[in-house]
């Protein structure tokens, strides 16, 4: 079946997730099924300049992937320090599909933010239908935090100490 | 006397006497007319008959009919005034034993299911209400007429009479050894009865576990294994029941046989005159009824007895504490705690709290911290009595907590549970739940009467709960004829609405504007664009409407709609089709989780034909689905361009046409109407909600709010939210309002003494944050606080802080002198900020 040459009209909303989905690392592996009824799942929403995405100390369980705009990581400790900025296309809380924790961040979005939302919730309902996909999300998961530390590695600064017994992460 | 003491006869002596006494008169004059038939028979049969004389039969006839008129209608009157004693003392004992059990002390909880107090309380009890019922009446009425009909005999013929009485010891002699055998059997009924009882409660409690695990089977087997046996005894017992029955039957059977043979013999002989015999007979028959309905007394008597007994066993268990004092006013305390080695061991020696020692003054606040199961909780509900302490002791103002009445505690003592019970009711009704019970007990201060609405939206925002009735407020559906001030006002909102927020919210919302197509509203909606007034136009109806489908065909939507629902089925199935149908995946489909399978082989049908090829009844299964397409939800299938414009040109044709052919099937939405189908929040709206995020729902909230307020209705929104029905055990409210609610209800009460066990476990860190600033700021000094904590971060502002561990504080001090000291409480906090590193 193809509905898009039936009618000769713009894509769905669906259809589009779908594509962005193959995208990312963590499900670029998956047979079509299950990104088919990731895709189905998963939500739209809209972030104005401002808006916080999630919140520091508070349980969050949606992974996003940002596909228009650009949002801000913020560690809230007395004052905000700003980390990091993230722009379009950038996956953000993959861990979250597997564990609920309270999030150590904040994300606010620096500018009109479309993001693409999935919960725990869906996503391990859709586990459950393909278990066997598993190994091939974590594949992909690990490949992540993988190439994160080695980036890390090269970053760091020798004279820091304390620096120093952060890295290993990719050692757990 | 406590009711578990009391014999059955005392439900009986107790019983409305005056009744009573009615019903023994009535008997007296039933008995007698009893009698009359009897001897009528003679007259008819001897004088009237025997002589030939006309007059005299009718005569006797009128009597004989008067006779048996009155006996019917006294019958009717016994049996009313039977049911009146016997459903009235079932009442009292019904109420009398819930009062009871109420009283009862947790630990007989702990053992006791709800399903066997149900059973307890609804059918136990049943039997040996009819008991009570029949005491007096039936065996005072058939003993009577059975002496009537006796004496009778006699006086026809005392030998004959001797001849058929003889029956009777030999029954009397029988039946009570098979009796003791059907108790027996009944004893044993009861029992099982319980633990099937017991067992549907605790299968219903457990119904979350049951199909988390998918244990259907083992639930299944436990249960049959209880109804094979009730099967079994039950048949015992009916066999025993039924045996007594016809042992009986075959006696009374057995009288006629001696008459006819010493009777007929003495008939023929000429010594005993036909009349007599006939007469004798019929006495004799009617010696049947009331013998029988002794018999089944009997039984009646015997099984409530065993009933009753085991029933009060059961119960038998002192209160713990006294309700209420007898020979003073209730207790006003300050809340000064001092707790002296207290102890408390449970049965199997295991000791929970050793040596426990802490003092209070009133007004101070205690943390309680520790791992769990060291006996925090414990120490808390013993405090607050929930258990009774079996060493030490503890003191409120110098009084010793275990000899105070449940009263005086209840007074002064609020206590938030950590899974605290919300009642079925009201949202308000479960907020005054304690000053209620309060009140009604007769509080001293009479002027303390219930509090006022502003003092109770003052504490549903103080824990945080108020957005969240509010919310409630607002999805209220008002009826037609409800309300109509609010309704106008409401109107004069909308238009405010939409002037000042329109342009700021329209990411959020989508209003109702005709000229436009409403992304988030069904097909069926954007056609209608109004709310149905008649059934026939409710969008579950509309493809059973031939009206509706001949303007579908002239609007020529018809063939676009089925062909976009062929589109939706097709996609449907494309993403789904190989999985269960689980509910979650239906909620982005306008295929419904039950439809699934037949949309299945629809589709499965469907393969490559044309949209013309599809029988009528696809047709309309496809274009059923096309009217619940909501574009902004259901995101498989992008709504044509072209169709769109097709639909909301059909809105208008429709419109017109249903004007001039049906009016009034249909109110529109206008921005000058209220719409009668729709929550407060949707008219004054007059949109939808795009997304179910919560920011844009706090986003909408803010700008409602803002408008309630300047248009003064936010308390009269928020009043209507506190009559959301909460639901069994609060189903409908989250954990965390709950838990608000439970706090909120103990604010209002506010009491000397605050017992709280984890009270905010299921908050937000915001809520917590609130209601433990509150704590510190607003009841220091007022109210005595002991409050379980889990959470370290919280427990700052507290004046003491009690480190518990195996059942003893091991520590205790201020924040900053424990921390000092390095101890536990140390190695807690810096404990937990090392692992969320």
């Amino acid at each position: 079946m193809n509905s898009s040459t039936e009618l000769k009209q713009a894509p769905s909303e669906y259809q589009s997730n779908l594509e962005i989905l193959m995208q990312i690392p963590m499900f670029s592996g998956l047979p079509i099924e299950p990104i088919k009824l990731l895709a189905y799942l998963c939500k739209r929403e809209i972030f104005r300049p401002g808006e916080i995405i999630f919140q520091q100390h508070e349980v969050d369980d949606n992974a996003y992937f940002l596909i228009d705009g650009k949002a801000t990581l913020i560690l809230e400790n007395d004052i905000e320090e700003e980390i990091s900025e993230f722009g379009e296309s950038a996956f953000i809380g993959g861990l979250s599909m597997f564990y609920g924790m309270k999030r150590l961040f904040t994300l606010k979005a620096a500018t009109q933010v479309t993001a693409l939302m999935l919960s725990r919730e869906k996503f391990q309902k859709t586990l459950e239908q393909f278990p066997d996909i598993t190994s091939k999300i974590f594949e992909g998961l690990v490949k992540t935090i993988y190439e994160w530390e080695i980036r890390l590695v090269g970053d760091r600064d020798p004279d820091c100490a304390k620096c120093r017994a952060n890295i290993g992460v990719t050692l757990v | 006397m406590m009711i578990t003491k009391r014999p059955l006869s005392y439900w009986v002596k107790t019983s409305n006497l005056k009744l009573q006494i009615i019903l023994l008169f009535v008997i007296l004059i039933t008995v007698t007319t009893r009698v009359i038939p009897l001897e009528m028979q003679k007259k008819i049969v001897n004088h009237a008959i025997g002589q030939k004389k006309l007059e005299l039969l009718f005569w006797y006839c009128g009597f004989y009919l008067a006779a048996v008129i009155i006996a019917s209608g006294m019958k009717f009157v016994i049996t009313y005034l039977q049911t009146y004693l016997g459903q009235q003392s079932l009442a009292r004992m019904r109420k009398e034993m819930f009062e009871h059990i109420l009283q009862l002390p947790l630990s007989f909880f702990r053992k006791t299911s709800s399903g066997l107090v149900v059973s307890s309380l609804v059918t136990e009890v049943v039997t040996s209400s009819e008991f009570v019922g029949q005491a007096v009446a039936v065996p005072v009425t058939n003993l009577l007429t059975l002496a009537a009909f006796g004496g009778y005999m006699f006086y026809l013929n005392p030998l004959l009479a001797c001849l058929s009485l003889i029956i009777y010891p030999l029954v009397i002699a029988v039946v009570p050894r098979m009796q003791r055998r059907s108790n027996e059997a009944n004893k044993e009924r009861v029992d099982v009865t319980r633990q099937l009882s017991s067992k549907i409660g605790e299968t219903v409690s457990g119904i979350h576990e049951i199909h988390a695990n998918g244990s259907y089977h083992i639930e299944n087997r436990k249960y049959s294994g209880f109804v094979d046996e009730l099967m079994k005894v039950r048949i015992v017992w009916t066999l025993y029941k039924q045996g007594i029955k016809t042992t009986n039957n075959f006696f009374q059977n057995l009288g006629p046989f001696f008459l006819f043979i010493v009777g007929g013999y003495l008939a023929i002989q000429g010594r005993f005159d036909l009349g007599a015999l006939v007469a004798f007979l019929s006495a004799q028959d009617k010696l049947y009824d009331p013998w029988k309905e002794l018999m089944d007394f009997y039984q009646t008597y015997q099984d409530a007895k065993v009933s009753y007994v085991r029933l009060m066993e059961y119960y038998d268990i002192e209160p713990e504490h006294p309700t209420e004092p007898t020979d003073r006013e209730a207790y006003d305390l300050k809340g000064a705690i001092q707790v002296k080695d207290l102890s408390f061991t449970v049965a199997g020696g295991i000791q929970l709290l050793k040596q426990v020692s802490l003092d209070l003054q009133p007004g101070e606040q205690l943390a309680l911290v520790g791992f769990s199961g060291s006996g925090k909780s414990t120490l808390a509900q013993c405090i607050s009595q929930l258990y009774t302490y079996t060493g030490g002791s503890v003191q409120i103002d110098g009084l010793e907590v275990n000899d105070m009445t449940k009263k005086d505690l209840a007074r002064n003592l609020g206590v938030v549970a950590q899974s605290p019970f919300i009642f079925d009711g009201t949202i308000k009704e479960n907020l005054l739940y304690s000053c209620t019970a309060m009140i009604e007990d007769g509080d001293p201060e009479k002027e303390h009467r219930y509090p006022s609405l502003d003092e109770m939206i003052e504490v549903i925002q103080q824990v945080g709960l108020f957005v969240d009735v509010l919310r409630f407020g607002l999805n209220t559906l008002l009826e037609a004829d409800q309300e109509a001030e609010l309704v106008d006002k409401l109107i004069r909102v909308r238009e405010s609405f939409q002037a000042d927020f329109g342009q700021e919210l329209a990411d959020f919302v989508e209003f109702f504007d005709e000229q436009r197509y409403l992304y988030f509203s069904s097909v069926a909606a954007n056609l209608i664009f109004g709310n149905p007034n008649q059934p026939e136009f409710s969008p579950n109806q509309l493809t059973n409407n031939q009206y509706f489908l001949e303007f579908l065909d002239e609007a020529q939507l018809k063939n676009p709609l089925i062909s976009l629902g062929r589109q939706l089925a097709e996609q449907t199935m494309d993403i789904l089709g190989n999985l269960p149908p689980d509910e979650m995946f239906f909620q982005q489909s306008p295929i419904l989780a039950d439809e699934f399978d037949d949309y299945k082989t629809l589709v499965a049908r469907g393969g490559a034909i044309r949209l013309h090829e599809f029988s009528a009844q696809d047709q309309h299964s496809l274009l059923k689905l096309a009217l619940r397409f909501v574009p902004g939800i259901h995101k498989i299938v992008a709504l044509p361009e072209m169709l769109e414009k097709l639909i909301l040109d059909g809105r208008f044709l429709f419109m017109k046409k249903i004007q001039e052919d049906h009016p009034g099937a249909i109110s529109f939405y206008r921005i000058s109407e209220y719409i009668h189908s729709q929550t407060i929040l949707d008219n004054t709206l007059f949109g939808k909600p795009r997304t179910d995020h919560p920011k844009s729902q706090e986003r909408i909230n803010q700008s409602i709010i803002q408008l309630l307020i300047e248009e003064d209705l936010l308390e009269r929104i928020v009043e209507i939210g506190m009559n959301f029905r909460v639901g069994t055990k609060g189903d409908r409210l989250s954990g965390g309002q709950r838990q608000k609610l439970a706090i909120a209800r103990i604010f209002l009460k506010a009491p000397p003494i605050l017992i709280m066990d984890e009270a905010t476990s299921a908050l937000d860190n915001a809520s917590q944050k609130r209601i433990q600033n509150l704590l510190e700021t607003k009841w220091k000094g007022k109210s005595t606080l002991i409050s379980v904590i889990h959470r370290l971060d919280t427990i700052k502002g507290y004046d003491k802080i009690g480190v518990m561990k195996a059942g003893k504080i091991i520590e205790m001090g201020t924040y900053d002198e424990l921390l000092a000291k390095k101890g536990v409480l140390y190695e807690f906090i810096h404990g937990a900020k090392a692992s969320a590193q």
